[in-house]
């Protein structure tokens, strides 16, 4: 936030030293960003570009197979999809249904640790961490297990209640939060720990000074830490937006394949399925401009949006 | 790929092939045999799980390489929904496998975009007949497009209806009269569900157990006279009368709360766990039915239902053997191998140690081959039984095959559990997928 | 405010002892509401373990403990593929990547941290901006460079595409911007050049969100499956998500072998987060991930 105002006084010196050695410290920046540069361009833009090149043509990868020109073809046949709209919703209930996760909870959380004593504290934090370190397929295996409407644990749990069992992923008035909440169950851990640094970094004088006078712990909540904290958390509410729907990719693809009856797909799931997983190079190179294009004006959006918020906030 | 396409494919094919390696795309007979050491590579599904399927087909190769010492099969495992995708990334990269296991669905793509070799391209015609002598016509049918064999014939399952014999008890019903119909299923199912606490069917016809594929569904479709598409493979028929009157009949089945959505897995686990009466699915399941059962109920296994006084009309799930190679010499490498894994021999492994299909009927009754074990399994009857009368598992045609399936499918879904109309649902969907067959494209 | 420290001192502590007690219930409740959280973040993780151990003929029990614990599950996942050696190959290529990407990452974050440059906002929103690209777009292209290299079914070409990491270069930049710059001038007056900075100054200081970091990216390489699915051709030259997933097959899913096999996977990882998990979230707290 600050370190904006940092870099021209860092800046300076070194100018004067640049001058002094010439062209050389004209490349001397490059030299030091060059390897992740060039690693970025070969495994990244390189594809995307020649993406964008391909998303026009009807081919089949093979290099002696001729490419064929289509013009606009694979994105109408991407944008007359019939669960195209469904997906768009779906993707929009994904990030509505994983904020308080990674966000909401995550902030809670985060106030209310910090005000513990240290062992407490770490014992919780240590334990919502743990399931950020577990890989999504396993995830995916372990949850597909306690959800299996005969022998999961939770629906053996719900019969002993009384309660019928739900089938928690074939069932389309369930399946879309299950996976919400297996996605956020990943998440809470992580946005737990961004916010409780953020929190760790408030300067203790300011609340000291507001508890001298007379502040109650909610009021301190209320009128410093939130505001404070309100950069940090709009940056998660940010990431849920942009990569809410790759992060639920992996439980939507071994769990549900986007289904039942499209229940379960999201824009990210529906192109993978239509585009990558199709192994025609048109589709997905079309789905993946799509995808690219989209999430970033979205992306652009967003940072006109928060540096709006930034400003009047200071 | 349009026809001038695909003409232009196989110039450009052969003007590189004249300047770099030997002919491929042409017609050209292997040598006699191998005799000089070759290796090959084997892209093979059943090596990507580990268990059963695995075993036997390392068995199956290291057999075949100790009689056959100048040839080497590098088995490389890719799971069954990568096959298609890995093969072409691989032949892209001008690293392709010189022998893959196909999944049916994909075998258009396989043949008419990847470069396989139609076996009468390259094998003569008399050794051809010979092998294929004693395998079952229909099964060798299904690896032929266009006149031609791209795929011989290799694991193969079709539709078989698996039922707690215990539960039928249960409900007084008499289990030596298993549903021969549709209208007996619904009825059975819904005495079943209403006597006991049992899931009365589960099957992978359609929804989320059919895992994206269709040759259940076809299976169905065919039984009501009914296809996904034209003879001619040009126009799709999936929502034509009798297609679309056999979804109507799952529909009706789903509505009387005997079919749900539920995935393949629990239906499965459910099965096995003794809480599903009837299970109509691939008899590849037969194995872990079998192990599932053990101890707890008499499992048994009936044909498919028809409709009506009608038998059904099955299709199989399974795969075939394509050669991709281009080289003479690991041609009749690849070849040797094949005959190999679909022999005598090769059968009577891959049906008592993997559990499909011997395509090779003869080896039922031979002690000398799968007597015994077929004595001591006779679930596998009905499904030899259905073997006379298979029809091919269609696949559809050009570089959008997979997303017309899956238009399909999702139709099909949405048409059985998703409620609204099910003739406009289907209608639509032809519409759409249509636009993405190769003739309209 | 100011009407509370003048009011009376009999009604003040009245008014504290009403706030202590409320802030008790608070407390109750809060740490309540923690448990139940932290149930829920670590009961699946538990469940994994405990099936893992269950007797093959008592999968479905339910029992919190299994009665008669038993390794038969973990017997039959070692015996069914080459679980060691996935886990050697796994170990192999994380530690690889986390080294090179941190090397490349602090590399980057001091070029834009340190100078500004033409274009320099521009690389920097460029490489921010590889976040929104779908990783199964660049995943064929890649594979087929990989396959041109000669690298296929080989452990090189599970690292180099992760040659760098955009999370790594943005973290690492702003840290480096936060660096305070007396330091920076001390070691310019005393005749260090940029390199010898960077390495003698700056990195030693930055050893907390260094090694958080680390741990970051060994982490996510450790977990990841989809690049690893379409490189893996034999079970001795592939990673273990790939191994897991072989036990969920078309003939169902053995839940036994692969609970265990997911535990063999879990396990280092969570034995590196019980033994340095002081140290990581300490050094994410000083080094103020933002």
């Amino acid at each position: 936030m600050s370190t904006a105002a940092l870099q021209p006084v860092l800046a300076r010196p070194i100018r004067r030293s640049v001058r002094r050695i010439g062209l050389s410290a004209e490349l001397l920046p490059w030299l030091y960003i060059l390897p992740a540069v060039l690693a970025f361009g070969v495994w990244i833009y390189e594809p995307l570009i020649r993406a964008f090149m391909l998303s026009f043509y009807e081919w089949n990868m093979l290099p002696f197979s001729p490419q064929k020109w289509v013009g606009t073809q694979n994105y109408s046949n991407i944008f007359a999809l019939q669960k195209l709209w469904q997906a768009l919703g779906n993707t929009a209930i994904y990030v509505v249904g994983l904020l308080p996760m990674s966000v909401a909870i995550p902030l809670a959380v985060a106030i209310f640790t910090h005000d513990l004593k240290g062992r407490w504290r770490n014992f919780y934090r240590a334990l919502i961490f743990v399931p950020m370190i577990i890989a999504p397929v396993v995830a995916a295996a372990v949850w597909r297990w306690l959800l299996d409407p005969q022998h999961g644990i939770l629906n053996l749990a719900l019969q002993g209640l009384g309660i019928a069992p739900i089938d928690f992923l074939g069932d389309p008035n369930f399946a879309i939060w299950t996976i919400i909440l297996i996605t956020g169950w990943k998440l809470i851990g992580f946005a737990t720990l961004i916010l409780s640094a953020a929190n760790a970094n408030i300067n203790p004088s300011l609340i000291e000074a507001a508890r001298m006078d007379g502040a109650s712990s909610w009021e301190i909540v209320r009128d410093i830490r939130l505001p404070l904290l309100s950069s940090t958390a709009l940056f998660l509410v940010m990431m849920t937006i942009l990569l809410g729907a790759q992060w639920s990719f992996t439980y939507i693809n071994v769990l549900t394949a986007g289904g039942p009856l499209g229940s379960t797909t999201n824009i990210y799931y529906l192109l993978w399925d239509f585009g990558f997983s199709s192994m025609s190079v048109g589709w997905s190179s079309a789905a993946a401009v799509v995808l690219f294009v989209g999430f970033s004006v979205i992306a652009f959006g967003l940072f006109r949006m928060i540096e709006r918020y930034s400003f009047y906030d200071n | 790929m349009s026809a001038i396409g695909k003409k232009l494919a196989r110039i450009l094919v052969g003007t590189f092939a004249s300047v770099a390696v030997a002919a491929p795309g042409f017609a050209q007979t292997i040598p006699a045999t191998v005799d000089k050491p070759v290796t090959i590579t084997f892209y093979n599904y059943n090596l990507a799980s580990a268990g059963i399927g695995a075993d036997g087909t390392k068995k199956l190769i290291a057999e075949f390489m100790a009689a056959n010492p100048m040839i080497k099969v590098d088995g490389v495992g890719v799971p069954s929904t990568e096959m298609n995708s890995r093969i072409l990334a691989d032949v892209a990269a001008g690293r392709g496998p010189d022998l893959a296991q196909v999944v049916f669905d994909g075998l258009d793509f396989v043949a008419n975009n990847m470069g396989a070799s139609a076996l009468e391209d390259i094998v003569p015609a008399d050794e051809l007949a010979e092998h294929f002598n004693g395998m079952s016509k229909n099964g060798l049918e299904l690896g032929v497009l266009d006149g031609k064999t791209y795929a011989l014939a290799y694991t193969f399952s079709t539709p078989v209806l698996f039922y707690n014999a215990d539960l039928f008890r249960k409900a007084g019903l008499d289990p030596d009269s298993p549903p021969k119909n549709w209208a007996e299923i619904k009825e059975t199912a819904l005495t079943i569900q209403d006597k006991t606490d049992a899931k009365g069917f589960s099957t992978g016809v359609v929804g989320a157990a059919a895992s994206g594929f269709d040759w259940l569904l076809q299976s169905v479709l065919l039984s009501n006279g009914g296809r996904v598409m034209s003879e001619d493979r040009k126009t799709l028929t999936f929502a034509e009368p009798a297609a679309a009157g056999a979804v109507k009949m799952l529909r009706e089945l789903h509505d009387a709360g005997v079919l749900e959505n539920s995935s393949s897995g629990s239906n499965l686990e459910s099965m096995n766990a003794g809480g599903t009466a009837m299970f109509l699915n691939t008899s590849a399941y037969q194995r872990a039915l079998i192990a599932g059962a053990e101890g707890k109920y008499e499992l048994r296994a009936a044909p498919m239902p028809g409709f009506g006084d009608t038998l059904a009309t099955p299709t199989n799930s399974g795969s075939g053997l394509v050669i991709l190679s281009h080289d003479p010499l690991k041609q009749r490498a690849a070849w040797e191998f094949m005959k190999f894994l679909t022999s005598k021999r090769g059968y009577t492994i891959i049906t008592s140690e993997i559990g499909y299909l011997p395509l090779r009927t003869d080896i039922v009754n031979d002690p000398a081959y799968l007597k015994d074990w077929v004595a001591e399994h006779p679930l596998i009857q009905p499904n030899l039984a259905q073997l006379e009368r298979l029809q091919p598992w269609t696949p559809f045609p050009g570089s959008n095959y997979r997303q017309i399936l899956k238009t399909m499918m999702d139709a099909m879904e949405q048409a059985v559990f998703g409620g609204g109309d099910v003739d406009a649902t289907l209608k639509a969907a032809q519409d759409q997928a249509q636009a993405l067959m190769p003739n309209n494209t | 405010m100011t009407t509370e420290t003048l009011s009376l001192p009999m009604s003040t502590s009245g008014l504290q002892s009403r706030k202590k007690r409320r802030q008790a219930n608070l407390a109750i409740a809060g740490h309540a509401l923690m448990i139940v959280m932290s149930l829920f973040a670590v009961f699946p993780v538990y469940w994994m373990l405990v099936s893992s151990l269950r007797a093959e003929n008592h999968i479905f029990d339910t029992a919190l403990w299994p009665d008669a614990a038993s390794l038969d599950n973990y017997a039959y996942a070692l015996s069914a593929i080459p679980i060691w050696r996935m886990l050697w190959n796994t170990l192999v290529v994380s530690a690889a990547v986390t080294f090179i990407q941190l090397l490349t990452g602090i590399a980057a974050a001091y070029g834009f941290a340190r100078w500004r440059f033409r274009f320099d906002k521009f690389v920097y929103a460029l490489i921010g901006l590889t976040w929104l690209v779908p990783i199964q777009v660049v995943m064929i292209p890649n594979y087929l460079l990989v396959a041109r290299m000669g690298l296929l079914d080989s452990l090189p070409a599970l690292i180099l595409p992760h040659f760098a990491s955009a999370f790594a270069i943005m973290l690492l930049t702003q840290s480096m911007r936060a660096f305070p710059k007396e330091v920076l001038e001390a070691a310019r007056m005393d005749g260090a050049g940029s390199w010898r900075t960077l390495w003698e100054v700056i990195v030693p200081n930055l050893r907390g969100i260094i090694a958080s970091l680390a741990i970051l990216i060994f982490i996510s390489t450790w977990n990841e499956y989809f690049w690893p699915l379409l490189l893996s051709r034999s079970a001795e030259n592939t990673v273990i998500q790939i191994g897991i997933q072989m036990f969920i097959t078309q003939e169902g899913t053995s839940w036994g072998p692969l609970m265990a096999a997911s535990s063999l996977a879990s396990l280092p990882i969570l034995l590196i987060y019980v033994v340095l998990q002081r140290q990581v979230i300490q050094s994410f707290m000083k080094s103020g991930i933002r």
